[in-house]
């Protein structure tokens, strides 16, 4: 079962669609989140860089003639109030610097009464805003250069205003803030939240969607494989009810009346397999009652010629014990005919129990075959207590299979019987020393229907049998090949007898 | 709020029957910050002067009192150091009772962080003064170095104006300065008001009682019937409904005419600094 779970190919259709349907819509959302997310930031800076760069405008316009005038209060109170006049701008620290690196004030004095020096590198000298969305630090950076207007003409500047980022204007002092983007990241977070909250629910409702739509698309399926079972395990043959077939789609309504038009098939053909078990059956008894009379009328006519015997020199002691003694063998050989006939029928398939000794009667039934081929006969009946199984079935098993292994072993060979059980399973071992059972033959043992070859139609009709008898009783036969001969072993489930007793 | 605005926004007041109206200077000797207080002084002013009153407000002492001397205003309220040095041209029509007292110290104070004990602990530091025309932002400080033979550039790291008594406690409070000279009537009445703020300073330093910045006018327009009344409407502020709300917005007592020599220990002073400005070169 594990390995199975993770061999894709075997997944039902009905996961494996839902499954491929969650994967392209992860795929799909994974990909538009990242669009939307990336634009997204992308506006979310853009944004920042104005709104900051109004900030820092506004503050320097405010604060530009009190820097002229050296009013550190000024500076100070523009600056402070400017935190608190920007609601979307959280400045950590906001300090003006004068050209020389003297801080003229800062918005938070006590914490950063100068720039920090790790900082400085942060800012942009093109007084662009720099941003570090890493967790740790979560902080953007801009500055500004203050400047005066131009110079009146002919007056020269000085060197380092002309170099300075305000052109030909004078530099009185750059304005550095530091600003706090933890609600943008918050808000990115959220954005990014809500995003794979959606997709999620949206994949896990096409995937629900997909599997429950698939179910009720595929259930023709389940209708026919139902009914494909029924052959397999109960070799029944049902034809679907024509009421399945106005409720599902047009392929799988030709599928079902293909299927029905099987079944009419299959079900002549058991038909006509029953016929020809019962031709083979009153061929067997015809057999049987040939043989029989065959097996009565030998003894009989010797019989007849011992009486006349004895009517014509009956007073000679030795002519009338000679014949005394050969209508003794007569009768006895007739004796066994009729119990060996007892035998086979004075029980049917009613029998439910194995008791130990039950196929010592094998012996008997099997005597003219192996007497005709001068075969060795072994035969070992393991089985010590009562068993729940049709004994006279498991009988009619072995004989088939110990005749068909007389027939099959060469003259004056050796035919083993072993009969066993062990923990619910009956195992009967027929071994021969024949040329091996054909293939084509022991697949008999595994067909629901005989073999229909025209001129054919008794050829194996025994070994059917027997795999059909072995399958009603819920077993199975493999068949070997040793080094010599030909071996089968039936296993059959059988409990003991006492145990069903207990349980009933 | 709108009339206050109104008021603050014009010098001068032209009522709609042609009567003048009058013009009251106030500079940052109290609390205008406080909820209501504008409107509050205005409207009293009005029904008691029974024309309109204009409250100007400047940033620094010298606007106020360049105003007051060239007649833009009827009368002020100004530090005592503008008084001293322009007594002959001004004229105290009424002079605040605080904690039964007309008078008040002047703090030095620092951040709560800073570790200076006294004044003398206070070189080097970067200092806030309130205003250049201040006694009690100002001069105190001025003449406390003076008995040093010091000059602010020369005691402290550096120095910076803020015009405003309550700026100067924000700019220690916050750390921009590490000390400044504050009138001791507003650090007591933002302790009450603005706790969190106050309790960022420490005091270092308290003066000795001096005279609680006056309401003047100008000695020319002494006589003038406006200001006789804007006098006696000070005067008599305990005794009106409006007036005691006023003076608890203040935290004052009321108002009452000046005595004798109550700005003499300013004067002094001032004239100490004024000896060592010119022995220096």
């Amino acid at each position: 079962m594990t390995p199975s779970l993770w061999r894709v190919a075997a997944w039902p259709l009905v996961i494996k669609v839902p499954v491929l349907v969650a994967g392209l819509m992860v795929t799909v959302a994974f990909t538009i989140s990242q669009v939307v997310l990336w634009k997204f930031v992308q506006a979310q800076e853009h944004n920042l860089k104005l709104v900051t760069g109004a900030y820092l405008d506004g503050l320097s316009a405010a604060i530009l003639p009190a820097i002229v005038q050296g009013d550190v209060w000024g500076v100070f109170d523009a600056l402070d109030r400017g935190r608190s006049r920007y609601a979307d701008v959280k400045p950590v620290f906001t300090i003006v610097e004068l050209p020389d690196r003297r801080v003229l004030a800062s918005s938070d004095p006590l914490d950063y009464p100068a720039v920090p020096e790790d900082r400085r590198s942060r800012f942009a000298a093109d007084d662009s805003l720099t941003i570090d969305s890493s967790s740790d630090v979560r902080r953007g950076w801009l500055a500004r250069t203050l400047c005066l207007e131009p110079f009146p003409a002919g007056r020269p500047a000085a060197a380092e205003a002309r170099s300075s980022p305000c052109l030909d204007k004078l530099p009185v002092a750059r304005l550095y803030t530091e600003i706090d983007i933890t609600d943008l990241l918050r808000v990115r977070r959220e954005i990014l939240l809500t995003l794979v909250l959606v997709n999620g629910c949206l994949t896990l409702a096409f995937a629900l969607g997909g599997y429950f739509v698939l179910k009720r698309m595929l259930q023709p399926f389940a209708v026919l494989t139902r009914y494909v079972e029924q052959i397999r395990e109960a070799g029944r043959v049902e034809p679907i009810p024509a009421g399945y077939r106005g409720r599902v789609a047009g392929e799988f309504g030709q599928l079902f009346e293909r299927f029905n038009a099987m079944a009419v098939a299959v079900d002549e053909r058991q038909t006509l397999a029953a016929q020809l078990a019962d031709r083979e059956k009153t061929a067997m008894l015809g057999r049987l009652a040939s043989g029989i009379a065959h097996e009565v009328n030998n003894p009989l006519a010797g019989m007849l010629n011992a009486i006349d015997t004895i009517q014509a020199h009956g007073k000679d002691p030795a002519v009338l014990d000679a014949s005394l003694e050969f209508l003794k063998r007569g009768l006895a050989g007739i004796r066994d005919v009729v119990e060996a006939t007892l035998i086979t029928y004075k029980d049917g398939f009613d029998t439910k129990h194995l008791t130990p000794g039950y196929l010592d009667d094998l012996r008997i039934l099997a005597r003219p075959k192996i007497t005709a081929r001068r075969l060795r006969l072994d035969l070992h009946d393991h089985i010590v207590e009562p068993l729940a199984i049709a004994g006279s079935a498991v009988r009619q098993i072995a004989l088939n299979l110990l005749l068909n292994a007389c027939a099959a072993s060469p003259i004056g060979g050796l035919v083993t019987v072993i009969t066993s059980w062990c923990d619910g399973t009956l195992r009967i071992t027929v071994a021969d020393q024949g040329p091996g059972l054909p293939e084509e033959m022991a697949a008999l043992l595994h067909r629901a229907a005989p073999a229909m070859a025209r001129g054919q139609e008794n050829k194996g009709l025994g070994l059917w049998m027997t795999g059909h008898l072995i399958r009603r009783l819920g077993g199975h036969v493999d068949v070997e090949y040793p080094a010599v001969g030909t071996r089968m072993i039936v296993t059959l489930p059988a409990q003991p007898k006492e145990t069903l007793d207990a349980a009933a | 709020m709108l009339r206050g605005l109104v008021g603050l926004a014009g010098v001068s007041a032209i009522p709609a029957n042609g009567e003048t109206g009058f013009s009251f200077g106030l500079t940052p000797v109290v609390l205008d910050n406080t909820e209501g207080l504008l409107e509050a002084l205005q409207y009293y002013l009005t029904q008691q002067l029974e024309r309109p009153v204009a409250l100007v407000k400047r940033r620094s002492q010298r606007e106020t009192l360049e105003m007051l001397l060239s007649g833009q205003l009827g009368a002020a309220w100004i530090c005592d150091l503008p008084y001293v040095q322009n007594q002959d041209s001004l004229t105290v029509l009424a002079v605040p009772m605080y904690r039964g007292r007309p008078s008040c110290r002047t703090y030095v104070i620092v951040n709560e962080k800073n570790d200076a004990k006294t004044f003398d602990q206070l070189r080097g530091t970067q200092h806030a003064f309130c205003d250049p025309d201040s006694t009690s932002g100002y001069l105190v400080t001025r003449w406390l170095l003076c008995l040093r033979n010091e000059s602010p550039g020369g005691f402290f790291r550096n120095f910076f104006f803020t015009y405003g008594h309550r700026n100067t406690i924000r700019a220690v409070a916050t750390g921009l300065a590490d000390s400044g000279t504050v009138e001791g009537y507003v650090w007591d009445l933002m302790k009450e008001r603005e706790p969190d703020l106050i309790a960022r300073t420490r005091i270092v330093y308290r003066s000795e009682p001096l005279g609680f910045p006056p309401i003047v006018a100008a000695t020319r327009a002494q006589q003038s019937g406006a200001v006789e009344t804007l006098a006696a409407a000070l005067h008599g502020m305990t005794s009106d409904l409006a007036g005691r709300e006023i003076l608890a917005m203040l935290a004052l007592d009321g108002f009452a005419p000046m005595s004798p020599g109550l700005y003499e220990s300013s004067a002094e002073k001032w004239r100490v600094v004024m000896g060592q400005s010119r022995t220096r070169p």
